[in-house]
């Protein structure tokens, strides 16, 4: 259970499915193979003798970096998914997320004026969902990500609920 | 036709009979100018209209024209005959298009602001558009344009004492408007003064140091020469802001604050008390030789501020000395919840470390913001969040706790290593981003513990959307009399009842 000094004192966090991290590496496979494959390309070429620019040293260490920069987010994933989490407080809902660059949020039940629950194609397969909260404001990027189907609409009907007994103005 | 100034309750208007001509004016001109240029031209040469190679091709061409603005001045009697209001039953209502026709409906305590906006021509004609905002970030609910200027005054006076909740349910609809008193007139000379002191000044001066240095450097004129957009392009900035600045007026009533100003297209925007959603204060370095401010707010109904339309409407105050500002901070804030407001806003203006209370970035953060650390800071009172920052670029964020939306509070390695955290407050679109940079770890965490309170608490207070109906009369913000104020000017029927 990974508590950061940013979060407010005596709170019990609730920890999104593990199955998470399972979208987390479709999507980081999607992004970061194709990307390391773009890079490699050059290599390939010069190898091949098509090109003559890039030296040597300088095609492989390109996609050298990419791949280890790669490889570190892969790394970091299943630790980013362990520090999501959120908590259910009497008039606010907590969500925390981040290792490096924390970010621990309360959006108030008052304040919402809807609750999404969206899914994806990876995330059907596991029985997964996102929920997104949309408050007045832009800012309030608030998604949840990695809830179980059941979870994402018990909390749905939880927040739909708690927000009209709530509800505020602007 | 319903042109009469009385509105009854639940009957349908229809605009102004002018008003699409107004609106269309380019595309009937440049359907007589594409079509009858010929003809104009033989005319002007003295030929006589139909000349002597008058041949079928010039006649097919003033057919095909006159069809053309025919069926143009038909769409647009249509148009207008088709666009119909209404006001009933605490909605406004309007009805639009003949072939795919449109319902709107908006409910009047849901307005977030209210602008009568002339342009030039419409001017011209005596009419005005009125703009209708809900919160919906930048789109305007209802627009009216246009109506004949008293007929659209008279509109909002009536829509604002409905959305109060003072003329509610009842079928005497002619709510007169509601005496207001001028608080703030803002001299064309301070206005052109603080354009010539802006930060695009600073920057043009910069460019053009630079600009010189380069066409000496490499010997050549012709650099010059790609300057000319560039100038071309700060001349309109310059102009829109002094046309948009000029003539600002900004008093008070009990519908709210109303901003009245434009050179050429003039503006009337009135927002009711508890609409603004976050104040900011700002100073640009020249501005401190005179002691300059300006003020943005943070409108529901205005939007993202990067619209040009939407930049002078969230601007509460162009430039003005401190006395202004602190008077404009009352406005937006009858209660700021302290003992001594004068004392606090000024160090949260000017001051640096703990003035006033201020809680400022620890010591021992000093190196991530050498210049700023001794200035960024918070202070809480019992309805405002005080955000200070910027040494150079001095700002103050007012935020009102019961207008807090969501929060979050963010920290990076580096913020973690110096044991120190930003807290975000999450407010409706606009220029205002409220953020404390930098505040000690648990000072943050506190504030983001205490703060969700408070704007738990404050929530609950004000629990109806109707400004009028919730408070008592003697609620009315009452204004602290400026010093020595040559701009300001009473006018002494304020306590008047004003609704009937």
């Amino acid at each position: 259970m990974h508590t950061a000094a940013i979060d407010p004192p005596g709170i019990h966090w609730l920890r999104v499915s593990p199955r998470y991290v399972t979208v987390r590496l479709v999507e980081w496979a999607f992004g970061n193979v194709l990307m390391v494959a773009v890079f490699s390309l050059p290599l390939l070429f010069v190898q091949l003798g098509w090109w003559k620019w890039p030296p040597l040293w300088f095609a492989i260490a390109v996609p050298a970096a990419f791949l280890l920069l790669a490889l570190w987010r892969l790394v970091l994933i299943p630790r980013q998914v362990r520090a999501i989490g959120y908590a259910e407080r009497d008039d606010d809902l907590l969500i925390r997320r981040g290792i490096f660059f924390q970010r621990t949020m309360v959006v108030p039940y008052g304040r919402m004026q809807y609750v999404d629950v969206a899914v994806g194609p990876v995330e059907r397969l596991l029985g997964l969902c996102t929920l997104k909260l949309h408050t007045a404001a832009a800012g309030t990027n608030a998604h949840l990500p990695g809830l179980p189907a059941a979870e994402g609409a018990r909390l749905r009907e939880q927040l739909s609920a708690r927000g009209e007994a709530r509800l505020a103005g602007l | 036709m319903t042109q009469d100034q009385t509105a009854v309750d639940g009957d349908w208007h229809r605009v102004h009979p002018a008003s699409p001509f107004v609106r269309g004016w380019v595309a009937l001109a440049a359907i007589v100018y594409f079509f009858g240029r010929d003809t104009f031209e033989r005319a002007l040469q003295g030929r006589g209209t139909i000349g002597d190679n008058f041949n079928e091709r010039t006649l097919w061409l003033l057919a095909g024209g006159a069809l053309v603005l025919l069926l143009a001045l038909g769409s647009f009697v249509l148009s207008w005959y088709f666009t119909r209001y209404q006001l009933a039953e605490g909605y406004v209502r309007v009805n639009t298009g003949f072939l795919f026709k449109q319902q709107r409906q908006a409910r009047l305590d849901r307005v977030q602001a209210i602008d009568i906006v002339q342009p030039l021509l419409a001017r011209i004609f005596g009419l005005a558009e009125l703009k209708f905002e809900v919160a919906d970030a930048g789109h305007s609910a209802v627009r009216l344009s246009y109506l004949k200027l008293a007929q659209a005054k008279q509109l909002r006076a009536t829509i604002l004492g409905r959305a109060a909740g003072i003329a509610d349910g009842s079928e005497t609809v002619e709510v007169p408007e509601a005496p207001e008193q001028v608080v703030l007139y803002l001299p064309p000379g301070r206005l052109v003064g603080s354009l010539i002191l802006s930060e695009q000044s600073f920057f043009i001066v910069l460019s053009a140091i630079a600009s010189v240095m380069i066409s000496v450097l490499t010997e050549s004129r012709a650099f010059i020469l790609y300057l000319i957009p560039a100038i071309l392009g700060l001349g309109t900035a310059y102009w829109r802001s002094f046309n948009k600045g000029y003539n600002f007026t900004a008093a008070i009533s009990p519908d709210g604050i109303r901003l009245r100003y434009g050179l050429l297209d003039t503006q009337a925007q009135t927002v009711p008390p508890g609409r603004i959603q976050a104040v900011k204060v700002t100073q640009p370095p020249l501005w401190r030789i005179l002691g300059w401010y300006r003020i943005h707010v943070n409108v529901a109904g205005y939007g993202e501020h990067h619209r040009s339309e939407a930049e002078h409407r969230t601007m509460l105050l162009p430039v003005g000395r401190k006395f202004e500002v602190m008077m404009m901070l009352s406005l937006v804030l009858p209660d700021p919840g302290i003992t001594d407001p004068e004392r606090v806003f000024t160090a949260g203006l000017t001051g640096l470390d703990s003035d006033a209370g201020f809680i400022t970035t620890p010591r021992r953060a000093w190196i991530l913001s050498p210049l700023g650390w001794r200035r960024n800071g918070f202070l809480a009172t019992d309805t405002a969040l005080l955000l200070r920052s910027g040494r150079w670029w001095r700002k103050l964020v007012v935020v009102p706790h019961q207008r807090t939306q969501s929060m979050a509070l963010h920290q990076g390695p580096l913020a973690r290593l110096f044991g120190v955290a930003d807290l975000v407050l999450h407010t409706t679109p606009g220029p205002v981003a409220p953020r404390l940079i930098q505040a000690a770890t648990d000072e943050a965490v506190g504030l983001f513990d205490q703060q969700a309170a408070r704007a738990r608490a404050a929530r609950k207070l004000q629990s109806s959307e109707q400004w009028l109906a919730q408070l008592p009369p003697a609620a009315l913000p009452v204004l602290p009399a400026p010093p020595n104020t040559v701009s300001v000017q009473h006018v002494p029927n304020q306590e008047e009842p004003h609704h009937g």
